[in-house]
């Protein structure tokens, strides 16, 4: 009902001008299956109810999108039933700013989504949304607040951001107040990004990017970013020891980068082919990972002996609080992508591997769009070798089903 | 005998004519689509399929500028929000939900029924050069036609090859043959104009896809109007500008 208010209140601002009015509703189950490996599955096993594992879920969310006369509008209610849950409403703005002209800059101010960097699978230099990559569904995210001034001319782009201004100084990742800057420079069949952001408590990182059309089929792309610091989890306990607390804190990391490098091949039948790799250094290291092995195995190994259950399964389920860590897993990443757009009907099939322990994710998706609807399938799978932390994570499978009323 | 190759001699001269007007029999065909170097555009495509049933429809306004620099915005529900801004042989698509312009190549612009160089490119002039092959009848009804091959002057066209008809007398333009890199034929277009007899503008092309499904696309052009967009409408980062362009 908030969202449906706040629309009336930008619909009547923008009233005088004919705003743009338009909008989606989109049922959707999802159906996810609970990984029966791993340290929080065996938590739970060891002590149902400890921690909540994976579960399916039907919701159904209403976007509205209103624009006109200097403000911009974007809400989105949603119905929600977990299994075995109630029925849940709730909203959020995904958008809601104003933008004015002054002196040749584009001034905006507000929640907004500013989206950067060149990237698919991922982008390290998305400095101000920090947006999830590889959703299952296309969503749109919910943007920052933020001040923003803007400079165009033929080839050129300057963009100055002051995200989050009003958020405390110790808010962790894409909630840390900053100052973020972008450059643009389009050079033919290229184009150039330069970014620089300073959080309030990460410090300053500088980036750069670039986006190369080589051939009418072929598009190549690059991203680079170096980090004074970066917010991450850590754990200093590697034994068996049961704890009273969660080894797994808040933690900042040392100078590091991110890589990216990406091509996309097309031909005339739009048969498409993506390939990504990227290192993430705030993600964590492989002797974190080990670590983290040695203590599941050193906390399971503790089953049957005189340790108190409730204090295994506890200790269990923090670590996967790892999985948090970082928006990557694991440092090394490689991912392919193969779609089709024939006639109405989009299959895509996509595959993210990590070489250090040959853990994957593989989504088959197949879409069909008409005038007004969509309908979206799919299904994703975590899997790899036992050892592997993608076979570890509390999901195994998600199958989902979605249907899209465009307005 | 004399008389034979007096009739050849004036139809090679005629040709010969007809050649050294290519770039203008062009700028003439041209002025029925784009009667301005800026213009503003509302097209709607409607798609049938092969037994005349509706299949989609969708709507776009084209930003249509000199220096082969175009702006389309998805109009239709399905599509809202999505712009595709060309600026000669380069390209970039913004979706609604990311916010972020996306750089694509030529053939990620070949989308769907009616591509977006169907939409946004409404000039030969400036991306082909051609000869003529002759005079020909073509057209319904039929009348008398010039028929030129246009081969692609820059590689960021759509189509490598056009066989154009325009009519002997106006030069409007009556139908096409539209290949691709391949050299394969994707498309036959067939222009409707105003009025048949003293044609002044285009107001629908039919396109029967030849490549892969055989369905017809019908162009239309519901509005058109003289309109310079400002220099930083075209530059690629402001397609995530929002308020959506007006």
């Amino acid at each position: 009902m908030k969202i449906i208010a706040l629309s009336l209140a930008v619909l009547a601002a923008a009233a005088q001008a004919a705003p743009e009015f338009s909008g989606q509703v989109r049922p959707q189950w999802l159906a996810q299956q609970a990984n029966d490996a791993g340290p929080l599955a065996r938590a739970v096993a060891l002590q149902p109810g400890i921690a909540t594992l994976p579960r399916s879920y039907g919701a159904v969310e209403t976007e509205l999108r209103l624009s006109g006369h200097g403000l911009s509008f974007v809400g989105t209610e949603q119905q929600q039933r977990i299994e075995g849950d109630r029925l849940r409403s709730h909203g959020w703005v995904n958008e809601w700013y104003g933008a004015t002209d002054a002196a040749g800059w584009q001034l905006s101010a507000g929640k907004r989504i500013v989206a950067w960097d060149v990237g698919y699978g991922f982008r390290p230099n998305d400095v101000v949304e920090q947006e999830t990559r590889r959703t299952l569904l296309s969503v749109t995210p919910e943007g920052r607040p933020l001040l923003m001034a803007e400079h165009f001319d033929a080839s050129t782009a300057w963009s100055f951001v002051l995200v989050n201004p009003t958020k405390p100084r110790d808010e962790t990742g894409a909630n840390e107040p900053a100052l973020a800057a972008r450059v643009y420079q389009r050079d033919g069949s290229i184009d150039w990004h330069g970014f620089a952001r300073y959080g309030a408590h990460t410090g300053a990182s500088i980036g750069a990017a670039m986006a190369w059309v080589a051939s009418d089929a072929v598009e190549l792309h690059g991203s680079l970013r170096l980090l004074a610091r970066a917010d991450t989890l850590a754990s200093d306990t590697t034994g068996a020891a049961l704890l009273r607390s969660n080894p797994w804190q808040a933690a900042r990391t040392g100078g590091t980068g991110q890589a990216l490098v990406g091509g996309t091949w097309t031909n005339e039948a739009q048969l498409s082919l993506l390939a990504e790799a990227w290192w993430d250094g705030t993600a964590l290291s492989d002797a974190q990972w080990d670590d983290w092995a040695t203590r599941n195995r050193g906390l399971a190994a503790l089953v049957g002996t005189p340790a108190p259950t409730g204090a295994v399964a506890g200790n269990l389920a923090w670590q996967a609080s790892a999985f948090n860590a970082s928006t990557s897993l694991r440092r090394a990443n490689l991912f392919a992508r193969l779609s089709w757009q024939h006639d109405k009907w989009q299959p895509a099939l996509d595959v993210l591997f990590t070489p250090a322990d040959r853990g994957r994710v593989v989504t088959g998706s197949l879409g069909w769009q008409g005038d007004r609807v969509r309908l979206d399938a799919g299904l994703r799978l975590y899997g790899g070798p036992a050892d592997a932390v993608l076979s570890q994570v509390p999901t195994r499978r998600i199958g989902y089903l979605a249907a899209t009323w465009s307005f | 005998m004399k008389k034979s190759i007096l009739c050849a001699v004036l139809a090679l001269a005629a040709v010969g004519a007809f050649a050294q007007d290519v770039p203008a029999l062009l700028k003439a065909a041209d002025k029925y689509r784009m009667s301005s170097d800026n213009m503003q555009v509302d097209t709607q495509i409607s798609v049938f399929n092969t037994d005349g049933s509706p299949d989609k429809e969708r709507r776009y306004t084209v930003f249509a500028q000199a220096r082969h620099q175009s702006l389309v915005l998805m109009q239709s529900p399905a599509e809202k929000g999505q712009k595709v801004l060309m600026l000669g042989d380069d390209f970039w698509l913004l979706m609604p939900g990311s916010q972020r312009p996306l750089r694509i190549t030529p053939m990620q612009k070949l989308l769907g029924d009616a591509s977006t160089g169907d939409i946004a490119t409404m000039s030969w002039a400036d991306d082909y050069t051609g000869t003529v092959i002759g005079e020909e009848r073509c057209g319904e009804p039929e009348q008398a036609c010039v028929h030129l091959s246009l081969a692609a002057a820059r590689k960021g066209v759509t189509y490598q090859r056009i066989e154009l008809w325009l009519g002997k007398a106006k030069h409007e333009p009556v139908r096409a043959d539209l290949y691709v890199q391949s050299d394969k034929l994707a498309k036959q277009a067939r222009f409707v104009m105003d009025k048949p007899a003293a044609p002044t503008t285009v107001t629908a092309m039919l396109l029967r896809d030849q490549l892969t499904n055989k369905k017809e696309t019908q162009v239309r052009y519901l509005a058109r109007k003289e309109r310079t967009v400002p220099e930083a409408w075209l530059n690629p980062m402001f397609l995530a500008r929002n308020p959506a362009l007006e």
